[in-house]
């Protein structure tokens, strides 16, 4: 029930405010037997001096996200974020006086195993608020004993191909609009590539993103010379490769994912088709997706999304400087493919919605804030809810893969300020 | 099993089984009253019932009938797409009528594998039979993990909540009652089929099929009986788990959950009804309270696979042959000998 090893990391990132650790350690770990049920009428009553009622009565968030499976490295790099997005949310005071305290559950990359453990965060440890899902299969699965049955809030963090708008679910990750809108005319009009191919894996994310980016692609004058799904661990793409390059298309717009990516982007790389002059696009590649491959082959990749650990923001630049200071070398970076700006977004979002409500924690209340909720400053710039949208504008940026030697980054070539998210 | 009122001078061996049928009874009617304060406990309790009702369909398969079933999730997973897509493509469900069709479904499919497997011209091999139920159990995740009508490898989440008239059953005490109710009814209803003259067939035929078929029994008629009422089982299980957990996935149709249901059975006893229930609680409950440890999740299905073994190699009567004598668990027919 209550494991004190379990809850050990979310002590961490919410003990870990500069003054009387040893105490805050003990409210909180007082404060978790409370929110388990045990002590609960004990603990909060009477045991703590008044000052401190606060301390032991925290705001509970609930990530649900994948730290083993396939999606185990963006998981993982959300939950490390969401613990330093707690731990400077304490450190500044906490919300309205109250402090936060994270519970981690798995969701294992595997929706059956996730409908349990996102019960779990509902209904035993009785958060405020859920934030996690990353592949929108996880999200359609953990939406319903979140939202419908558990009437709890629940945050989406990731990029996605849009069309979620539940009540009491918000999401805080770039739209097709933000990621199609900006990058495809750019490709056709300045590049002036206007044959797109559209190789993509056979799932809901890509099927209903193509369907946008298509309109997009049209409406700007470009044309699509094909549009096809493959089985996700495809890993032979020969035949797709000759359709590219017999020069019936000069702009590859790539939805593939792991594991299949891999191959598909080598063996375009092999084909010459870059070094001909055609260009490739991706718009979930962020830095952690460029160590797929050898640098070579990601030389001159364009993407588009709300971060890149080059954007030059003054805020971007120190909560980067502020992640690695607090996990130094880590595998888990933070980027935009992997959901963790949308999750420190989604996170510091929740803060200034409870603030409006002036503490008050109903579901009701905290959506009613959170609908037109702004960050002044967040990985990749401001942001803001479009209210009665369920989605945010934000700072898209555009940009394109340099490889140096072995080494990858991107060179930002254009901010786009405060994009809508057309949803809803 | 009924105590009949015996002499003085036979000395009888204590009766263990009516103890810990009542017992385990008195337990699940109390259980929700007593944890009203830990709905996440009610909501396991609920889970746990609810695949008690596979471990008892396997049991009937293979503790009474001989008949090692790896096909009961196949029913269990097919049942809870069914009442899935009924209520997402009719927005229907009502309970009086989604539970008797998911059993309807169970029931026919698993006459449809008893056609092939148990009904022709040879008598089927304990090989043949699990070699081809687990066939069919594969083969059918496999064909739903690529299916989109069905969700493919999503599997179905938001499933439309059971309701009874306009009333809607969410997880909760009132969900776990009524689940109790059915295994109940089942247990009962199981109990009455394996003492009954049926269930002394069955029991002659797990002794010796050949001497059996010699007297003139066609056995392979009643295997295929047991293994269709079982089917219905495992599909009332189904749909009530597709509606408690809010969601059914490829994962309930396969080799992987009919093994759970068989690891439920033989951990708790198998041929006891009641034992397959008891493993059921055990490991299902083992599990969830190692599953807050980190270090011990990653090695739980290797730790559950030794006890297995463990349980298997030493105590092969499972959990409940630790309390029953084998004459008790066996059971008896007719007149006690004096």
């Amino acid at each position: 029930m209550t494991d004190p090893k379990h809850d050990a990391p979310a002590d961490d990132a919410s003990a870990s405010a500069p003054d009387r650790p040893s105490r805050r350690g003990f409210l909180q770990g007082s404060s978790a037997l409370a929110a388990a049920g045990w002590v609960s009428g004990v603990a909060g009553g009477w045991m703590l001096p008044t000052m401190h009622a606060n301390a032991a009565n925290p705001i509970l968030l609930g990530i649900a996200t994948d730290i083993t499976g396939p999606i185990a490295p963006s998981g993982n790099a959300c939950w490390q974020v969401a613990q330093l997005a707690a731990e400077e949310i304490n450190a500044a005071g906490g919300i309205n006086g109250r402090q936060v305290q994270l519970f981690l559950e798995d969701t294992a990359s595997d929706p059956k195993v996730a409908v349990g453990n996102v019960r779990k965060l509902v209904q035993q440890r009785k958060v405020n608020v859920i934030f996690g899902g990353i592949t929108s299969s996880m999200r359609q699965a953990i939406k319903d004993p979140i939202v419908n049955r558990g009437k709890t809030l629940y945050v989406y963090p990731q990029l996605y191909e849009g069309q979620e708008c539940t009540k009491f679910l918000f999401n805080t990750g770039p739209t097709p609009a933000q990621q199609c809108d900006q990058l495809i005319p750019y490709l056709i009009k300045t590049l002036g590539k206007k044959k797109f191919a559209m190789p993509s894996a056979n799932y809901v994310w890509p099927q209903l993103l193509n369907k946008y980016a298509r309109k997009v692609i049209e409406a700007n004058g470009g044309e699509v010379v094909f549009e096809e799904y493959y089985p996700l661990d495809q890993a032979e793409y020969s035949a797709t490769i000759a359709k590219i390059r017999d020069g019936k298309v000069d702009c590859v717009f790539n939805t593939i994912i792991p594991p299949g990516v891999q191959p598909f982007m080598k063996q375009l790389f092999e084909s010459g088709f870059q070094k001909n002059g055609g260009v490739a696009a991706c718009v979930y590649y962020d830095e952690n997706a460029l160590n797929f491959n050898p640098a070579r082959e990601m030389d001159g990749m364009y993407s588009c999304l709300d971060y890149f650990q080059n954007v030059d923001d003054p805020f971007s630049k120190a909560l980067l400087g502020r992640y690695n200071k607090k996990y130094p070398n880590t595998k888990y970076m933070l980027t935009a493919g992997s959901a963790s700006t949308g999750m420190y977004r989604g996170i510091m979002l929740y803060a200034e919605a409870v603030k409006a409500t002036k503490g008050d924690l109903a579901r009701k209340a905290v959506a009613a804030m959170y609908d037109k909720a702004k960050l002044t400053q967040g990985p990749g710039g401001p942001c803001e809810m479009v209210p009665g949208k369920y989605h945010a504008k934000m700072n898209m940026y555009l940009a394109k893969c340099k490889a140096t030697g072995d080494t990858t980054s991107y060179d930002i070539i254009s901010k786009f300020a405060m994009v809508d998210p057309k949803e809803c | 099993m009924a105590t009949r009122p015996s002499s003085a001078a036979t000395v009888r061996p204590r009766l263990w089984l009516p103890l810990i049928e009542k017992v385990a009874l008195a337990v699940a009617v109390f259980f929700p009253l007593v944890l009203r304060g830990e709905p996440q406990l009610v909501t396991l309790a609920t889970n746990i019932l609810i695949l008690a009702l596979l471990a008892v369909s396997f049991d009937l398969c293979w503790g009474y009938s001989g008949i090692m079933s790896f096909g009961q999730a196949l029913f269990f997973g097919v049942a809870s797409y069914a009442v899935a897509l009924i209520g997402r493509d009719l927005d229907f469900s009502q309970l009086a009528a989604t539970l008797p069709l998911a059993m309807a479904i169970g029931l026919a499919l698993s006459l449809l594998f008893a056609f092939f497997l148990l009904l022709g011209r040879r008598t089927p091999t304990v090989i043949f039979v699990a070699l081809g139920t687990l066939t069919g159990a594969y083969a059918a995740e496999r064909l739903v993990s690529g299916w989109q009508y069905v969700g493919a490898g999503n599997g179905l989440s938001s499933v439309k909540l059971m309701q009874f008239g306009s009333y809607e059953f969410v997880e909760g005490a009132d969900f776990y009652f009524l689940v109790l109710a059915l295994l109940l009814l089942v247990y009962l209803g199981c109990r009455a089929l394996v003492r009954s003259q049926f269930g002394l067939v069955l029991a002659g035929m797990r002794q010796n099929e050949e001497r059996l078929a010699f007297l003139g029994y066609r056995v392979q008629i009643y295997k295929a009986t047991a293994f269709a009422i079982a089917g219905a089982i495992a599909g009332l299980s189904g749909a009530l788990y597709a509606y408690h957990q809010g969601f059914t996935g490829p994962g309930n149709l396969g080799p992987g959950l009919s093994t759970t249901a068989v690891l439920y059975c033989l951990f708790g006893g198998t041929g006891t009804l009641i034992g397959p229930i008891l493993g059921t609680v055990a490991i299902e409950s083992i599990s969830y309270f190692l599953s807050g440890s980190q270090t011990v999740k990653q090695y739980w299905p290797v730790l559950l696979g030794v006890l297995l073994l463990l349980v298997v190699a030493f105590r092969p009567t499972g959990l409940l042959g630790l309390l029953v004598s084998t004459r008790e668990r066996i059971g008896s027919f007719g007149r006690r000998a004096p």
